[in-house]
């Protein structure tokens, strides 16, 4: 068993990857073409500082995957990651850093502790910070979908298990009160869930993430009970299955816009093999706020990798 | 340079030989600030708007519209208005006050035309994305403040010109005769200045520099019955009373051409002009390059300026006629002698495209730069010894080739380095497209950045949006690092295809294809540091030909999808922009409204003021298809913009106004428009 650690690096000055197609509302495109261009400049950094040194490559050209990953800690790091380069230019007050944590379908909701840990860690080095201001959680199967807002809020109401999203709460109101983190939001709740959620937590959210098509109008239920509450209704464009196991099988697969670290199928091929498993996908932005300047952002991701008997 | 601060203003010949002395003085308080001020840091976001309106008198029972010359008693009244002032809005050419108020009310000014009025927010805006919804009632609140203020005739509109400013005849409130001692115009008066001596000494001033009138000819638009070739009918070929009367007869106003000859018909354009306040130097300096490029695109996008003088002009925009109208060169400058007196051939007005990339950037590639660009090395020399680096010191060198054209004979007395007079008499009156600010002395402002090629719009939607949009821009600038770097001329030929008449729909741009820069590689910054700043790939060093491309506005802004260039577009790259900050949903359909009117005027769904104005002249019954835009004309479209204006400030959209095309101009915005019997 492998974990696998994947991240984008700063992705606002990175180029094209973070500029959306027109007419697209929700989508996971910034995140899986930052990761590809991450892949590849870093397969062509680290190729380059070798010189030739260590010529390997697997046979496509390019250079062999123990020159460009890393393993630290047990866990695979694709690409390596230069902490030495983390952190940001000003002082931790001028920033709001605000974090989103997707926990993935394919993954076990009792280990999402771990994952909440994880995520936090990665994040937090890479920034060099020790606290952040807003967390937002994305769970599996809820989302805000539907021809109009309405029909959407209504849809929303059964989905999602609210068993495991409070349960997982419970580790978050933990970082609240630790602290670590100043403000807890979750994304895509419409009125009903949000209104039970709200019922059977102690930290109440103080953000809903909502994803707004063409007609902007919030659900009146939904925003009356966000006024109520107190609560924050942000936008988003972001899908909720951020990294299903095909896209990652084909980020890091042997195909042209793969990055060559799994192995396909065929027995002679170089690679890692066994069944692989994304867990969650963090992403973090860094805004300078009295500029309106976005300094850093990112993704990290989690998988684990079952090799195979 | 407070117009509080009378004095004896010099005539030219006097101002000429005290102009080096001024250049002079106006170096070294340049260098003083830039000391002081060049390790300034952390300067927030801040920025400013500025709305100038005319003044002018409606009723509905007088066939002629009149611009109104009451800006002193209309200034006056704002100042004497108490309640205005304990709330923190002033006139601050007249009083001197210190705002309590942590929302203070709109500030108004003073501006050259005598029916010209400028209004600015009373703080400056922050960059919290909710402000930004706080503009458009703001600039509705000016506007009606500034109507308060009037008589109950007097309307403050914001088209960009007054249709009929400089036709034979009346059409000033109260009426003077043109052909005075200052302009020596034969369209308009004197009085038709801001009386404060520093506006008729500009006007007269730049007219004794450049040893004849100013010339500000716009080509005619040919309707179906206009005459080929059309010969300006409002000139007057027979008046001799000032030497210059004989410029007419000397070929200064040829065929096909709208003839004007006086400075009031380029600075009494009104136009939105945007303030942006940069973290530190060298973020100003990026901003100013950055935004130099958009400068054109943004001003054919906002096109409002199709009437001079009472005729339909062949071009949509105000920008070369506020060149021309100020151009104080001589003939030697101009390259029409052999140069004797005058140092150097100029080729640009001091209004004009700017000539300078400025930043420290090391994108900027030396093929930018202006291979033809005037400067003044004894003051670059001076500016160097004064430890400036080279790229600004060429900047500040090459504004510094002016004459001060106003000198107050007080100020020549003793040079006060703690001021920066001097140095703002020759960069105040340098009006190129992108202006760079350094930090008053005595004060905490930071390095600023204005925006200025943009018309002012009919409704306060529109400037807010156009505002908005323009501060969207530079947060996406900055955070995604963007490079709109092309060569100068380049910028300069985009400034001149802007004129066109649509311009915005049939005229291509040169544009930079790829905006984004290379991410750095790894090995530049794994240098172990502690300082993240990120490191820059190598200049590139393909052809700067292949940089960039021919594109539509349509292209620039919402993004193109040929085969040969994609360009994301400046709307989804500010929309990315959005999509990573937290923004909630209310402010974000806002402003999602304002990004809506400006793709739309992009991509033709919507109309520039200017081609609504050419159709409703067209479509006016008193309208005869031979150019000529006589009082009828202009009566129904001031009175149109009137009302439509009257029905913004009661935010009821404009459903049922009886106007032709108003759907066209402004959609379904705000309420929206149609079921007038028009529609």
């Amino acid at each position: 068993m492998t974990r696998i650690i994947l991240s984008t690096g700063n992705i606002v000055s990175g180029g094209p990857s973070i500029i959306r197609k027109p007419g697209t509302y929700r989508s996971n495109l910034e995140f899986t073409n930052s990761l590809r261009s991450n892949f590849l400049a870093a397969q062509q950094d680290y190729a380059a500082a070798l010189q030739n040194g260590n010529g390997e490559t697997n046979g496509s050209g390019r250079p062999a995957t123990d020159v460009w990953t890393a393993k630290e800690d047990s866990a695979l790091y694709i690409p390596r990651i230069d902490w030495a380069s983390a952190g940001l230019q000003e002082e931790r007050a001028q920033y709001e850093i605000t974090v989103k944590l997707f926990f993935l379908p394919t993954a076990p909701p009792e280990k999402r502790s771990e994952y909440i840990n994880e995520a936090l860690r990665l994040v937090t080095k890479e920034l060099r910070l020790e606290t952040v201001d807003l967390l937002i959680t994305s769970f599996p199967g809820v989302s805000f979908e539907g021809d109009c807002e309405w029909e959407a809020d209504k849809i929303n109401a059964t989905m999602g298990n609210e068993e495991e999203e409070v349960n997982t709460w419970s580790a978050l109101e933990a970082l609240h009160e630790q602290g670590k983190v100043s403000r807890l939001g979750i994304a895509e709740f419409g009125s009903d869930k949000l209104q039970r959620f709200i019922g059977k937590v102690k930290v109440r959210p103080a953000v809903d993430q909502i994803n707004i098509k063409n007609c902007c109008n919030v659900p009146p239920p939904l925003a009356l009970l966000a006024k109520d509450e107190n609560i924050e209704l942000l936008t988003h464009g972001d899908c909720t299955d951020i990294l299903p196991s095909g896209t990652l099988r084909e980020l890091l697969g042997q195909g042209l816009q793969g990055a060559g670290v799994l192995a396909d199928g065929e027995d002679n091929a170089k690679g890692l093999r066994g069944d692989l498993k994304p867990e969650w996908v963090v992403k973090y932005t860094a805004f300078v706020k009295d500029r309106g300047v976005i300094e850093n952002k990112g993704y990290f991701a989690g998988a684990e990798l079952v090799e195979e008997a | 340079m407070g117009l509080l601060a009378l004095g004896t203003a010099l005539d030219w010949p006097d101002a000429q030989k005290h102009a080096q002395q001024v250049r002079e003085w106006g170096i070294k308080q340049l260098l003083e600030i830039w000391n002081k001020a060049k390790h300034k840091e952390r300067d927030a976001m801040l920025w400013g708007d500025e709305v100038e309106y005319l003044v002018v008198t409606y009723s509905k029972d007088d066939p002629k519209v009149l611009l109104s010359l009451r800006q002193a008693d209309i200034l006056t009244a704002l100042a004497a208005d108490e309640e205005l002032s304990t709330q923190g809005g002033c006139v601050p050419a007249l009083q001197e006050l210190k705002s309590q108020s942590s929302n203070p009310l709109p500030v108004f000014h003073p501006e050259f035309g005598r029916f010209m009025l400028e209004a600015t927010p009373g703080k400056p805006w922050g960059i919290d994305l909710k402000e930004l919804l706080e503009v458009e009632p703001d600039m509705k609140i000016r506007r009606k403040i500034a109507k308060d203020h009037m008589k109950s005739e007097e309307y403050p509109i914001t088209l960009t010109t007054f249709p009929r400013l400089g036709v034979p005849g009346v059409f000033t409130d109260p009426y003077y005769p043109p052909s005075g001692s200052k302009l020596r115009s034969q369209f308009v008066p004197d009085e038709i200045a801001n009386p404060h001596i520093r506006f008729p000494t500009l006007a007269a001033n730049i007219r004794w520099r450049r040893g004849r009138k100013v010339q500000v000819n716009v080509p005619v638009y040919h309707d179906e019955n206009t005459p080929n070739p059309w010969k300006d009918p409002s000139v007057n070929y027979d008046l001799d009373k000032w030497p210059e009367d004989a410029d007419v007869r000397n070929g200064a106003a040829p065929d096909n051409f709208i003839h004007m000859d006086a400075m009031a018909f380029g600075m009494g354009s009104c136009c939105l002009q945007i303030t942006f306040q940069a973290k530190n130097i060298t973020e100003g300096r990026k901003m100013y390059d950055q935004l130099s490029p958009l400068g054109p695109i943004m001003l054919a996008l906002t096109a409002a300026t199709p009437i001079y003088k009472g005729f339909l002009a062949d071009t949509d925009v105000r920008w070369n006629q506020i060149s021309r109208a100020v151009d104080d060169r001589t003939p030697e400058e101009l390259g029409e002698k052999a140069l004797k007196g005058s140092r150097w051939r100029i080729p640009k007005s001091r209004y004009a495209s700017n000539s300078t990339y400025i930043s420290t950037d090391p994108r900027l590639r030396p093929e930018y730069f202006d291979p033809d660009l005037i400067i003044d090395e004894s003051i670059k020399a001076q500016l160097l010894q004064g430890g400036m680096d080279d790229l600004l010191a060429t900047h500040f060198a090459h504004l510094f080739i002016r004459d001060p054209i106003v000198i107050f004979n007080e100020d020549l007395k003793e040079l006060d380095i703690t001021k920066a007079d001097h140095f703002e008499n020759i960069q105040s009156t340098n009006w190129q497209h992108m202006r760079f600010k350094p930090p008053p002395p005595g004060s905490d402002i930071g390095w600023r950045v204005e925006f200025r090629p943009m018309e002012i719009q009919i409704t306060d939607f529109e400037n807010a949006a156009f505002a908005v949009f323009m501060v969207l821009i530079t947060r996406a600038i900055l955070s995604f690092d963007l490079n709109f770097y092309i060569p100068i001329v380049k910028v300069d030929e985009n400034m001149e295809t802007a004129h066109a008449r649509d311009a915005v729909l049939d005229k291509k741009f040169y544009f930079r294809k790829n905006p984004f820069s290379n991410r750095p590689p790894r090995s530049a910054h794994a240098s172990g540091t502690n300082t993240p700043m990120v490191s820059r790939p190598p200049s590139p060093t393909g052809p700067v030909e292949d940089e960039y491309v021919l594109m539509s506005v349509d292209e620039v802004i919402n993004g193109s999808k040929s085969d040969e260039h994609e360009f994301p577009g400046l709307i989804p790259i500010v929309e990315s922009y959005l999509d990573s900050v937290n923004v909630d949903v209310q402010t974000r359909c806002e402003i999602a409204t304002y990004l809506d009117l400006i793709r739309k005027r992009a991509s033709g769904q919507l109309w520039t003021a200017a081609k609504w104005i050419r159709q409703f002249v067209a479509k006016h019954p008193a309208y005869k298809h031979d150019s000529d835009v006589n009082d009828a004309v202009t009566k129904g479209l001031i009175g149109t913009v009137i009302d439509i204006s009257d029905r913004e400030q009661l935010g009821k959209g404009w459903k049922g106004l009886d106007v032709p095309d108003l759907e066209n101009l402004l959609g379904q915005f705000r309420g929206g428009c149609g079921g007038g019997s028009a529609a």
